[in-house]
């Protein structure tokens, strides 16, 4: 079973390399309740990659203009600014990221219907992690360790403005810039992460393996650890289970977070009582 | 000596809309003023163009280059689900201080432990965040507004949601910050009768309306009744003053409680 996997090792890789930079970033978007804005740019992000595969089927890929990952990186990046300024008159912040989500869905759908590569829809839901290749790695690798670097360079600021943005602006410091900095590695992240992932499982990494740390950990060291840990133990297990057993990777390794999250419940409950 | 803050003739408000119009007041040094007024009568908005934040519209608002707030917020605007050991939380307050990119240091936590014993609570500093009482809360965030060593101490809303007993504590304790320390304090309240026992100057805001003096200024009946359109009663119970609306019955009757 596991030379069966070993196979596929680029693939494994690829999704270790993702695990650790959404689960890092994740934890923040837990802790600031953003995780809708996650599951929005993802979707726009995979709207990126059908407006993409639609240009290259219509014959107006313009160098790298066609790319999947440069289109969905600049469509994140729009997006990305677009909610890390805040303000949205009389429409109500979850109702701007539900309608974006929407439409982001709709548009992506109805592009990838339209695109001469006949790539399949629900790619993009469960992405395609088999398909990720040593190259494919080295970019994640790219864009992983540079937005780790920041997070670890600019830690206690991302921490202050997240935790009490009032204070923060007191003693000087511009929250909206700190803002725009982690949404930016978020929508990095998420862009670079999507074409191969896919919705659901950026998704799940942006969400599950923080709340299995803060499940396990009282500090946000702990946090950050669990975190890390559980995505990449998700990725690894899952992956492995995956290819065996002829199940997508995505929902294979996304379940084995889910019953991550489960464990660490029962971990918390156990403590608790003890 | 100039003043910490001067507030010139200053219209605050949001876009072209003034909330406050000719707003002229100055906060020296050694200063324990209580901004006090209804909910949405514009203290947050003369607070926030205190602390920089809100530009006014017309007028001026001027802060001393030395100035430095040590700032409290009100305890529902922190998030208790962050991780966070009381004493972590003490320590952003000496962020902007330690730098940008930088880790704190020993003698960084030495000064968070101090602030912590300042306000009675170093025994806590490895406790969650959120474990503790809202009492504690508060004495943590006025113990990481003081290690940034301010010169002038911003609590909004203090006493929010505490009962009778957490309320006489922290208010106490600041009173002690100011008399013992010397601070300059500013504190936002919206309850009259537990901040005039405390503070030495009020500016009461009351729908546009505003007015400073000291206590026993701000304190009288006349004053009072004009400043909220109701007839109302200044008590004093064992020296402390209570303010109480004036019932018709008690009109009726010239009776005091």
């Amino acid at each position: 079973m596991f030379s069966t996997v070993l196979l596929f090792r680029e693939a494994l890789y690829g999704a270790l390399v993702i695990a650790l930079a959404c689960s890092v970033i994740g934890v923040y978007v837990v802790l600031r309740r953003i995780v809708f804005v996650g599951a929005a740019l993802a979707q726009i992000s995979s709207a990126g990659i059908a407006l993409a595969l639609w240009l290259a089927g219509a014959g107006l890929a313009l160098g790298g203009a066609a790319n999947p990952t440069v289109v969905s990186l600049l469509l994140t990046l729009v997006a990305v600014l677009f909610f890390a300024s805040g303000t949205r008159g009389r429409v109500p912040p979850d109702a701007t990221i539900g309608i974006t989500y929407s439409v982001a869905a709709a548009v992506g759908i109805l592009l990838i219907a339209k695109a001469a590569s006949g790539e399949a829809h629900d790619i993009f839901l469960t992405g395609n992690i088999l398909g990720i290749t040593r190259r494919d790695t080295l970019v994640l690798l790219g864009v992983t360790v540079p937005v780790l670097a920041i997070h670890a360079l600019f830690y206690k600021e991302l921490l202050f403005v997240s935790f009490d943005r009032e204070t923060a602006g007191t003693l000087g410091y511009n929250v909206r810039r700190w803002d725009l900095l982690l949404y930016l590695t978020l929508g990095v992240v998420i862009a670079s992460a999507m074409q191969f992932a896919g919705v659901m499982l950026v998704f799940n990494f942006l969400v599950l393996p923080a709340v299995s740390g803060l499940l396990l950990s009282h500090t946000m060291r702990g946090v950050f650890f669990w975190s890390v840990v559980s995505a990449l133990v998700a990725a690894f297990v899952g992956f492995s289970l995956s290819v065996p057993f002829d199940l997508p990777s995505g929902p294979a390794i996304s379940a084995v977070s889910g019953a991550l999250v489960m464990v660490s419940w029962g971990v918390r409950r156990i403590a608790a009582y003890g | 000596m100039a003043p910490l803050a001067t507030f010139d003739r200053a219209t605050l408000g949001y876009g072209r809309r003034a909330v406050l119009t000719d707003i002229s007041f100055e906060i020296p040094e050694g200063d324990f003023l209580g901004l006090v007024g209804p909910n949405g009568a514009g203290k947050t908005t003369i607070l926030r163009a205190l602390l920089g934040s809100l530009e006014p519209i017309g007028g001026s608002v001027t802060r001393a280059p030395t100035l430095r707030f040590g700032y409290v917020p009100q305890r529902d605007q922190v998030d208790y689900s962050f991780p966070l050991k009381v004493l972590d939380v003490v320590l952003m307050g000496r962020y902007d201080r330690i730098g940008l990119g930088r880790r704190p240091t020993v003698d960084d936590r030495r000064r968070a432990h101090q602030a912590l014993e300042h306000v009675g609570i170093d025994r806590l500093a490895d406790r969650p965040l959120a474990d503790l009482s809202g009492g504690q809360k508060q004495r943590t965030l006025i113990a990481r507004a003081l290690v940034g060593e301010p010169n002038v101490l911003v609590l909004d809303e203090p006493t929010n949601g505490m009962d009778l007993v957490a309320t006489t504590q922290i208010l106490g304790l600041v009173r002690e910050l100011h008399d013992r320390d010397g601070l300059t304090v500013l504190m936002v309240s919206h309850a009259l009768n537990e901040v005039s026992n405390y503070v030495e100057r009020i500016a009461l805001v009351v729908e546009g309306g505003f007015r400073i003096g000291t206590t026993a200024e701000i304190m009288t009946e006349h004053a009072l009744s004009q400043m909220y359109g109701i007839p109302v009663e200044v008590n004093s119970v064992e020296g402390h003053r209570i303010v109480v609306a004036r019932r018709r019955t008690d009109e009726a009757a010239g009776s005091r409680v």
